[in-house]
């Protein structure tokens, strides 16, 4: 990387000398910054010394959001503990809820070993829906490990006149085109579920509920601050910042038992009355033919990153609660969540 | 503590003599950056924040965050200033905001002004630099307010806008500009759709799922396509472009340019304080706008020096904009201002409502350096102008393999596929036959930017109204919007029915 930046400011100097030598200085900058971050992989025959370079882990979101914590959080942890000495990039690659970067991940990148992937249960959710429905699963990746688990939150603006999970469902059982439902990721998916859920229990047609789709979840909290939202479902860990300024209040979360930190107070579906939760479970995936040495590199690394200290305080200061899983384990309790998605998807009439 | 005190607290921070080298380096790298089409602004800072993570390692957490995301920012807006060389100079934009300034800015080159026009991009770029972050000081609570104010209805108005003004970069045929425009609103439907994440016009080719990459279609229409013009019309006109006249603008450049840079800078800063809309749009709209108030519209697109003044000042100011949702909201309005909030992040700083509150030596001290870095771009660029300019000299048969060999390397660099090769290949012949057939391309370009978020913004406005298409004309400041968008389109038409005289009138 340093490299990288001399290259650059080495042919600053020679620009003021001959107008070629730019040229050529900046195509080998390029090529530099090429090779660096992306590119295709040279095949299994040379996993015994992966990585060779930096590697980049993709949100499939706009920043802000979920996935884009957990992955930087990774990076951060990663080369900040030096357990992976190569510099690590998160990219963002945001659209249709994660299903855009899903298909060039199962096609383009499905041999780039140094291209890992951040994603949550949409992976099930989209590849089982009908509408917008992702040909890709998590069949089509390598499932490395589970890291953290998180939950679902239904927040209102702080002057919204719904205090209570109660008087918000009973405001749009009366009248669902009063009520605008937003969130970070299209319809059918993550956000859109944790959402209608409570509605669902509680005898509300689910296909009558508004939901407004944004790309990420920060849009969302915008359109939700600017009035252009009555209520947005997202993630409890990226809220809780907005609770602390006194933007917003969480009227329920979707966790089994009340969360800690700056959530601790508020309800869960099942304290307010609805027999529902919702885990979000976050992973990491590497692409579907990766490696055998990549799979075991990553999978050694990313263990002994769960159990560091570092790994610890990340998750501390997300307010995230940590689940790890291994490669085998992640791969079982996906079989079982995909059932479970699926089960989801066809009471709401939205399944595959 | 007063706003000014915390600003000069800010200053302190800034004139540490570690973060004047952080803030100049970052400017250096980002005009570097901004000059090599390929390595956007994206990409030189995500490539940069391991690097500054090892430089800073040393510091307290407080300050290495400061120091990084002063050098960080530095690349940001440094990139913005350099943006406009090889638009200028061989037609080919290297990031997407400087699109618009090939218009007139290449045809001034040919006419011997380039270095006129990369001066004037310089000063342009410096004053909206500056006019910028005193918005930046003075107003970020309230607008940061505004810019929550623009849900989807608005967004969707304010696209419409920059659809209706799109006859301001129609040549001969208003026809064919429209043609162009449907044209692009067409290309710009291919791809997932963000809002029901169904396939469209894909034909089940992965490739096509993230839709046509901007920048490859517009390099290839502009450079590519000026290159097989070139050739194919054995444009044997070696030496005889005209001699670089003077390197700085004359007096009359300057007055010509002092209303489009005050003008481009105070629009390329509202716009850039809408999350999503951008460095891109603002330059767009500011061309217009310049076009619109010109007392000589006919010169645009053949060298007014006003086209490349209003979109540089305006792609400038539009990146201290977009600071405001990011710092004050945690809103980041682009990908590279996602990036820059990553780097806050892994310093555990949170950009947000609280973050002026929680570290003020950051929010602060950013601020500051900015002053400080627009000031040294503006000394770092002003001789570089020289250098630059003695490109157009390079021989024919030297330059068109360069501007070859950049447009595949920028094109390659930003989306690692051969297949984004290809279409470049085609928009470059596309771009030559339609150009040859005076059909400007500029309209397709802008409609490529602006369907997508047309579509999207609509359709979310109309989930909001329950599909009452009201709510376009209920929200006010839809409304204005709508009502200016109208105007534009028939004040002209008005006037042609009341005959040449009032428009001669009006032109005086």
């Amino acid at each position: 990387m340093k490299a990288l930046s001399f290259t650059i400011s080495k042919g600053m100097i020679n620009v003021l000398k001959k107008m070629i030598s730019v040229s050529l200085a900046g195509v080998l900058a390029l090529s530099l910054a090429a090779c660096s971050s992306g590119g295709e992989t040279q095949g299994a025959k040379e996993s015994a010394n992966y990585p060779e370079r930096g590697m980049a882990i993709v949100a499939p979101s706009g920043a802000g959001g979920g996935w884009d914590l957990t992955a930087r959080s990774i990076a951060k942890t990663m080369n900040n503990t030096k357990l992976i000495e190569e510099p690590i990039t998160v990219e963002n690659k945001p659209g249709g809820g994660g299903a855009v970067f899903m298909a060039e991940y199962a096609t383009k990148e499905v041999d780039n070993d140094y291209m890992l992937m951040v994603k949550s249960p949409p992976i099930l959710i989209n590849n089982n829906k009908a509408e917008g429905n992702s040909p890709y699963g998590y069949k089509d990746t390598t499932p490395l490990a589970q890291l953290t688990r998180d939950y679902g939150a239904i927040v209102v603006k702080a002057d919204s006149e719904f205090n209570t999970l109660e008087e918000l469902l009973e405001a749009i059982k009366a009248d669902p085109t009063s009520i605008t439902l937003a969130g970070g990721s299209a319809p059918g998916s993550m956000d859109h579920l944790v959402g209608i859920l409570p509605a669902f229990e509680y005898g509300i047609d689910p296909k009558s509920v508004k939901y407004v789709s944004y790309d990420g979840g920060g849009e969302a909290v915008a359109s939700l601050l600017g009035n252009n939202a009555d209520v947005i479902a997202t993630d409890a860990s990226t809220i809780a910042e907005y609770v602390r300024s006194g933007d917003v209040k969480v009227l329920a979360v979707s966790s089994p038992e009340a969360l800690e930190g700056e959530l601790s107070d508020v309800p869960t579906f099942k304290d307010a009355g609805i027999d529902a939760e919702f885990t979000i479970w976050r992973g990491i995936f590497g692409p579907k033919n990766m490696s055998d040495g990549a799979v075991d590199y990553w999978s050694g690394k990313l263990k002994e990153m769960s159990e560091s200290e570092e790994w610890t305080k990340e998750l501390e200061q997300n307010g995230w609660q940590s689940e790890y899983k291994d490669a085998a384990g992640f791969e079982e309790y996906l079989k079982t969540q995909e059932q479970v998605i699926v089960e989801l998807l066809t009471a709401l009439d939205m399944q595959k | 503590m007063s706003t000014l005190q915390f600003l000069m607290d800010g200053f302190g921070v800034a004139f540490q003599w570690q973060n004047i080298l952080f803030a100049f380096v970052g400017v250096l790298i980002g005009t570097a950056v901004g000059v090599l089409p390929g390595i956007g602004p994206m990409s030189g800072v995500a490539l940069l924040i391991p690097v500054t993570a090892t430089l800073t390692a040393g510091l307290p957490p407080e300050a290495a965050a400061a120091s990084s995301i002063i050098l960080l920012a530095g690349v940001y807006y440094g990139a913005m200033y350099g943006g406009s060389t090889t638009s200028i100079l061989l037609n080919t934009p290297g990031e997407s905001s400087s699109v618009v300034t090939t218009l007139d800015g290449y045809q001034m080159a040919r006419q011997g002004r380039a270095g006129a026009a990369l001066s004037i991009a310089a000063i342009g770029s410096f004053a909206a630099g500056i006019i910028s972050l005193i918005g930046l000081v003075l107003l970020a609570k309230p607008l940061s307010n505004i810019a929550l104010e623009f849900g989807p209805a608005e967004y969707f108005s304010l696209m419409l806008l920059g659809l209706a003004a799109v006859s301001g970069l129609a040549g001969k045929s208003m026809t064919k500009a429209l043609m162009m425009t449907v044209f692009g609103l067409m290309l710009g439907t291919i791809g997932i759709d963000a809002v029901s994440g169904i396939a469209r016009f894909t034909y089940d080719l992965p490739i096509l799922y993230s839709g046509l990459e901007f920048l490859t279609i517009a390099v290839g229409l502009f450079a590519l396509g000026e290159v097989f013009k070139t050739v194919l019309e054995r444009d044997q006109e070696e030496g005889a472009i005209a001699k670089i006249g003077r390197i700085l603008p004359t007096k009359q450049d300057l007055k010509d340019s002092t209303v489009p840079i005050l003008r481009g800078s105070f629009l390329g800063f509202f716009i850039g304080v809408l999350p999503g809309a951008g460095a891109t749009l603002a330059s767009f709209f500011s061309y217009i706008t310049e076009k619109k108030f010109s007392k000589t519209p006919e010169k645009f697109g053949t060298g007014a020096i006003a086209g490349v003044a209003g979109p540089e000042s305006a792609n400038n100011a539009a990146s201290g904009g977009a600071l405001i949702p990011l710092l004050t909201l945690g809103i980041p309005g682009s990908g590279t201002t996602a990036i820059l909030m990553g780097a806050l992040i892994m310093y555990n700083i949170q950009p947000g409502p609280l973050l002026f509150d929680d570290h003020p030596e950051v929010a602060w001290g950013l601020i500051a350096s900015m002053f400080v870095g627009n000031l040294m771009l503006l000394v770092l660029n002003m001789p570089l102008v020289k250098v630059f300019a003695k490109i157009i000299q390079t021989p024919k048969k030297y330059l068109l393999p360069i501007i070859i060999a950049i447009s595949f390397f920028g094109v390659y660099a930003v989306q690692y596929t051969t297949f984004d090769l290809y279409l470049l290949l085609a928009c470059g012949v596309l771009g030559y036959l339609l150009v040859r057939n005076d059909f400007p391309v500029a309209p397709l370009v802008l409609a490529l930017v602006l369907g997508p978020m047309i579509e999207n913004n609509m359709r979310r406005a109309l989930t909001i109204s329950n599909g009452d298409f009201s709510i376009f004309a209920t929200k006010p400041i839809s409304l204005v919007l709508l009502i200016v968008a109208a105007a534009w389109l028939l004040v002209p038409l008005l006037l042609k029915f009341k005959g040449r005289a009032i428009i001669v009138n009006e032109e005086d």
